[in-house]
């Protein structure tokens, strides 16, 4: 047992922080936002059984090949897919369709799962020191 | 994923400041809504306007939130009977700001709720950083 991430459930939680993570991201992103004229709101695509087995990365930034190109914006690379919210709840006559309410139904939604999840990793450690006969909790 | 929740409190932190930034202006309105000309043919305070938007923060690898421009209004001006000011013109019409002290509560109202979202992000972000951090300690 050399690397914890190899038991399934270790890997999933570790993979399900880093998605809660990002999604409180991109909703801080759509709450800054509220006022912005013409911007919609996005959110993490749901997290599913496939991004458990998912290996590779999904963004790449433009790489500069020689020295005479010009490097492209750079982004910081996400893990998640991200959609814009295509039928929003209503729209401001400035274009603006964050809707307040839903971003901050949503922030707690993640806030309560992050703190499900580092429960179960928790849980989950203290049965596996249980096992290996210390007082496990 | 530390390194996504710290990001957010710098978005946050960006649209906090734009908030603030906004009731910087609503409060020069309101401050202004009385300011008059002082001679006959000189325009008296005209309301600003601010706008926002969302730009790539280099720094960070994503979009914050910050201020675009902060406009003059240019609807027409209040005019006010008053023969003996300063500023009246030949029928003794004085002109008076555009300023609407309602809409600037209401403006200001909802600053304030903005400005709460985002102090509640930074709020539910940090708690979420703790309890990751709450995995470390011994059990």
């Amino acid at each position: 047992m050399a690397d914890l991430d190899s038991l399934t459930l270790f890997g999933a939680v570790k993979k399900r922080l880093s998605w809660l993570g990002q999604r409180q991201e991109v909703l801080a992103q759509n709450i800054a936002n509220a006022n912005t004229p013409d911007y919609r709101a996005s959110d993490v695509r749901p997290y599913e059984f496939r991004e458990l087995v998912r290996r590779e990365q999904m963004q790449i930034n433009m790489v500069r090949t020689s020295g005479n190109q010009i490097e492209g914006q750079r982004r910081a690379i996400r893990d998640y897919y991200e959609d814009h919210t295509i039928k929003p709840y209503e729209t401001t006559p400035d274009g603006n369709a964050v809707v307040l309410e839903e971003q901050m139904a949503k922030v707690n939604e993640t806030a309560v799962s992050h703190r499900f999840t580092t429960e179960i990793y928790r849980k989950h450690l203290g049965m596996l020191k249980m096992a290996l006969g210390r007082s496990g909790s | 994923m530390a390194d996504e929740l710290l990001r957010t409190l710098s978005i946050s932190g960006a649209g906090m400041r734009t908030q603030g930034n906004r009731l910087r202006v609503i409060a020069e309105n309101v401050a202004n809504a009385n300011s008059l000309a002082t001679e006959p043919g000189d325009l008296p305070y005209r309301r600003k306007i601010i706008t926002f938007k969302n730009e790539l923060d280099r720094n960070l690898g994503v979009d914050t939130v910050r201020v675009h421009e902060i406009k003059d209004d240019l609807s027409a001006f209040g005019q006010r009977f008053d023969p003996n000011h300063p500023a009246a013109d030949e029928n003794g019409y004085v002109l008076t700001p555009n300023v609407n002290s309602l809409v600037e509560m209401m403006d200001m109202r909802e600053a304030q709720r903005s400005y709460e979202a985002n102090l509640e992000i930074v709020k539910n972000a940090k708690n979420m950083l703790l309890s990751t951090i709450d995995v470390l300690r011994a059990q």
